[in-house]
């Protein structure tokens, strides 16, 4: 098992090296004048642009900048928002509670009915109900989410007033960010002051059910697919007919021998997923002015904050590789072939 | 009375309109300690029906039978909760792949008490020290370890030890081996097979022995069912059914056993192959290969008739031709 | 005797091959068992031929502003009128006639992109799969890297540097769906290369680029079809987010998700801005999936033997 992880390990390297060269890259590939790029300054005097080459770096050599650039995230420093003038780490400290508080949520949606439907559609194989299942799951796979969003607040908030538009608190309130998470902080401020804060979990909670929905649909309906196909086959396996020749009772059957098979590659696809929504909702994100870290990013790219674009994008890929490895890792967990290997 | 008796059983696949026929019109009878073997190619319906008398099908297949009882109970009318009581525990069966006959999340003392518990409700100690007992029986070395292992590390003669112990753990009356040793190397098979006859002999349980090959059942079974394209061919005692072959397909599989055609250059073989869904033949299923097919054979089905030893379903059986 | 054996036995072969459907025909058999996949080959035959004649079947200029008629609802609703069957936008141009316009931009650039990811993602693919110790493991690294940024952020940073327009989407999403043509690639043809009929073409001494093309890469087409056309659908959805966030075709130019990206002022007032566009995408892209599923049950043999 620990010979596994550090072989995962010894892989991760590399792609971390890879991404860090692919974010050094793209500042450079930006067509235009590298000091207009990298300060946000145009039309300097050539004196004072020679002088901005030289305080950033540029005069050097290539493979000098790259391990200047290298140098300095091993620092610890990422450099900071022309627009803020604050550093992007802490931007990014800031910003990604609202994303993983999102994405959580979203998870928690897709997979709690994505697995009940899947394993349902299954066991009912060719009954209405699994032909409902699947073709929902596929319509919601085929959904446009950036539209989908805006039918559900087209008829759930502005029709029906069910659920505030966008953010995430009404502006009424004043909640101070504690864990950054809405759901925590606005707990803790009601139990703390009932009378000032009353209301503003729920509120909370009505603001997050709407992008939850939205972000959640592509996954439910990729889980949901996955796990019927995945209980279809292991129920073909030859182990499965074993069980059934024990005399064991259907639900046995189902859950013990069955399911936990299935699963494997259902709680693999549901890992990569998370790590994939935690880089950021960039299209349920900017509809609902969910103030996270996929809108963070789509914003300065509007604004050409390039040491934003830059290093958020490191940090974002950074995450979606360290969540992959915990996956590989618990699927060698749930997996004893694996987790036997040499 | 037999442990087992079917009568006139047919199992079917696919769709009302256009069906396919696995099983077709099967009498078989099992006695307590019997070793019956059932024998045919591929195809032949040999597994499905097993796989109908335990209620494996799921549904899949539609069965009907004029009897279909075990140990006195009607297996057709029996709730699937009944069922459940028998099979496993009276009726067990050991599959022909035991890599992937053993489901490789849980270890293979879990997959063994799995049915010690649901069966004898033992617990605890008591439950741990039968897997043993069982390990012991089917001669596993290291049993107690071995206990602890996942399926993926057993070897494929290792694994179906297991399979076995799995099987004769609530001592059955009946055992079903679905070619226990096809996919097993071939300094295996022997063991098994041994195994196999002596735990038949020792719990005292009948034994329905399924296999492609005549050889096997030649030595241990006291009557063969031999079947082809869903029916039962022949079904005679043995030894006469080796000497005195009734049946024209009984021949050809017996001259294709090296040890059964000394002399001659070539193993003989049988031209064709099984009629599948849509090349039934109107006549005797066989007739489009057998080599001494008579213009009748092409448009009557032959029924079952009584030869000496045993029942032979042909116009003209070998044996009383010859007498 | 013998004679009379060969005899019958030829005979059956013979009936035998008789019975074996072509293999198109088989194919087809398979598709059209899936009265999902009919569906969404008529419905997406339809948005073809729409596309490629939208000259003369749009009734309007899909560029065409008219000023008297500013969100006009469709033709069933009180105000609507039959000349605007599905009625008109913010600018008053005819909605039906942008959205069969749109269909052209959206079909166009989705084939574009995944002929440009399927063929340098087939030969990745496949020279990782039989050099998998050194290329292979640059060429998988290299997809990691890829893989790590979702696909939607990497198409935005990649129209970030290249700059808005429609060969830029095309590239965008391309780079994006490249990764998974070579995975899938690489890992049908490293279950083919275990095959003995692989080690059967080398004993005979064909040559690393034959073995390749000739004698790997058609059993691997089948997974490799499938998932084109399910990548056909999710890069008609990529085209229509980045026209939506205003990275794609640039306004006037008619496409579905651009769009969408000025109908979110309209939610209150003219729901049929927001609904038709977004539900022709969707139906678009169902349409195909639908496609996508029928071809797997088709070409997929194991799904066929189960099915």
């Amino acid at each position: 098992m620990l010979s596994f992880i550090f072989r995962r390990l010894g892989l991760l390297v590399p792609t971390f090296f890879g991404i860090t060269l692919l974010t050094f890259g793209l500042i450079r590939m930006i067509p235009g004048d590298p000091v207009e790029v990298m300060v946000g300054e145009r039309s300097l005097d050539p004196q004072m642009h020679a002088e901005a080459m030289h305080r950033l770096g540029l005069d050097k050599p290539l493979y000098a900048q790259y391990l200047d650039y290298i140098g300095n995230l091993a620092h610890g420093n990422l450099g900071e928002s022309l627009v803020t003038k604050t550093s992007v780490w802490t931007e990014f400290k800031t910003l990604f509670p609202a994303t993983l508080e999102l994405a959580l949520a979203a998870m928690l949606f897709a997979a709690v009915f994505g697995l009940l439907a899947g394993v349902v559609a299954a066991i009912k194989r060719g009954s209405i109900f699994d032909h409902g299942v699947m073709g929902i799951s596929l319509t919601g796979f085929s959904m446009p989410i950036f539209w989908w969003g805006l039918i559900l607040i087209m008829f759930f908030s502005v029709k029906l007033g069910w659920t505030p538009v966008s953010g995430r608190l009404d502006l009424a309130f004043d909640i101070a960010p504690r864990t950054g998470f809405m759901l925590v902080d606005t707990w803790l401020a009601e139990a703390a002051d009932p009378s000032a804060n009353a209301g503003a979990f729920k509120d909370a909670v009505m603001h997050l059910i709407l992008p939850a929905i939205v972000l959640g649909t592509i996954p439910l309906a990729v889980i949901a697919r996955m796990t019927r196909s995945s209980m279809l086959e292991v129920l073909r396996e030859d182990y499965v007919r074993t069980a059934r020749a024990k005399g064991l009772s259907p639900a046995r059957v189902i859950f013990i021998h069955t399911l936990r098979n299935a699963l494997i590659p259902v709680l693999t696809v549901i890992g990569l997923q998370v790590g994939t929504l935690m880089g950021g909702a960039v299209l349920t994100e900017t509809i609902f002015s969910w103030p996270g870290i996929g809108k963070w990013l789509i914003d300065a790219i509007g604004r050409r904050d390039y040491p934003v674009v830059q290093n958020g994008i490191l940090i974002v890929a950074t995450l979606v590789i360290v969540t992959n490895f915990i996956v590989d890792i618990l699927y060698g967990v749930a997996n004893p072939r694996i987790r036997h290997a040499k | 009375m037999s442990l087992l008796e079917i009568k006139n059983l047919s199992v079917e696949f696919g769709s009302e309109k256009n069906p396919f026929r696995a099983v077709e019109g099967l009498d078989l009878t099992v006695n307590q300690g019997e070793i019956v073997g059932i024998v045919g190619e591929s195809g032949s319906g040999k597994s499905v029906t097993m796989m109908a008398m335990m209620g494996l099908l799921e549904g899949q297949g539609r069965i009907v039978a004029d009897t279909l009882q075990f140990d006195g109970k009607n297996l057709l009318t029996i709730s699937a909760r009944e069922r459940r009581k028998i099979v496993g525990k009276d009726i067990a069966m050991i599959f022909q792949d035991p890599m992937t006959s053993l489901n490789p999340s849980y270890t293979v003392g879990y997959q063994i008490m799995e049915v010690l518990k649901l069966h004898q409700g033992l617990r605890g100690a008591a439950l741990k020290q039968r897997a043993l007992e069982l390990m012991e029986m089917v001669e596993i070395p290291a049993a107690a370890t071995r206990l602890a292992a996942y399926p993926h590390q057993l070897s494929g003669g290792m694994s179906q030890r297991v399979v076995i112990a799995m099987a004769i753990a609530c001592n059955p009356k009946l055992l079903i081996a679905d070619e226990p040793t096809t996919a097993l190397d071939v300094t295996i098979q022997a063991q098994i097979m041994d195994l196999l006859v002596n735990l038949q002999k020792s719990q005292n349980m009948a034994l329905i022995m399924i296999t492609h090959d005549l050889a096997v059942v030649a030595e241990v079974a006291h009557r063969v069912a031999v079947m082809y394209a869903g029916q039962v061919a022949e079904l005679a005692e043995v030894p006469g059914i080796f000497r005195h072959p009734s049946h024209p397909y009984t021949e050809a599989l017996l001259s294709s056993i090296p040890e059964h055609s000394k002399g001659a250059h070539r193993l003989s073989t049988l031209p064709g192959i099984v009629p599948g869904q849509y090349d039934r033949p109107t006549g005797c299923l066989l007739s489009p290969r057998c080599p001494y097919v008579k213009d009748d054979c092409k448009t009557r089905r032959p029924g079952l008739t009584a030869v000496e030893g045993g029942v032979v379903r042909c116009h003209y059986p070998i044996s009383a031709r010859e007498a | 005797m013998t004679n009379a054996k060969t005899t019958t036995a030829a005979s059956a072969v013979e009936d035998q091959a008789l019975t074996y459907p072509s293999p198109f025909k088989e194919f087809w058999q398979g598709f059209a068992h899936n009265k999902g996949a009919v569906a969404g080959l008529l419905f997406m035959t339809i948005v073809t031929l729409c596309a490629i004649l939208a000259p003369l079947v749009a009734p309007h200029n899909p560029i065409e502003q008219f000023r008297e008629h500013l969100l006009q609802p469709p033709v069933w609703l009180d105000g609507g009128s039959a000349s605007f069957l599905l009625g008109t936008d913010e600018l008053g141009r005819d909605i039906l006639s942008r959205l069969i316009y749109g269909a052209r931009l959206s079909l166009f650039i989705g084939l574009c992109s995944v002929v440009m990811a399927l063929l340098p993602g087939v030969i990745l693919g496949l020279l990782a799969a039989f050099f998998p110790k050194s290329l292979g493991s640059v060429i998988m690294r290299l997809m990691d890297i890829m893989m790590a940024l979702p696909s939607l952020l990497l198409a935005v940073a990649i129209m970030a540097i290249l700059g808005p327009g429609l060969l830029n989407a095309m590239i965008a999403i391309a780079t994006v769906s490249l990764p998974a043509y070579v995975r899938l690639t690489r890992a049908s043809a490293m279950t083919e290369l275990n095959r003995d009929y692989v080690t059967a073409s080398r004993v005979a001494g064909a040559g690393l680029w034959r073995q390749m093309f000739i004698t790997v890469l058609p059993n691997c087409m089948a997974p490799l079809i499938v998932h084109a056309t399910m990548s056909f659908s999710s890069a008609i959805l990529e085209i229509a987010a980045l026209g939506f966030l205003g990275l794609g075709v640039q306004p006037p130019t008619p496409e579905w998700g651009t769009m969408l990206a000025s109908a979110r002022d309209y939610i209150e007032r003219a729901w049929w801005v927001v609904s038709l566009p977004g539900l022709t995408i969707l139906l678009s892209v169902l349409a195909i999936n639908l496609m996508g599923d029928g071809l797997r049950d088709a070409l997929d043999p194991k799904l066929k033997r189960a099915a």
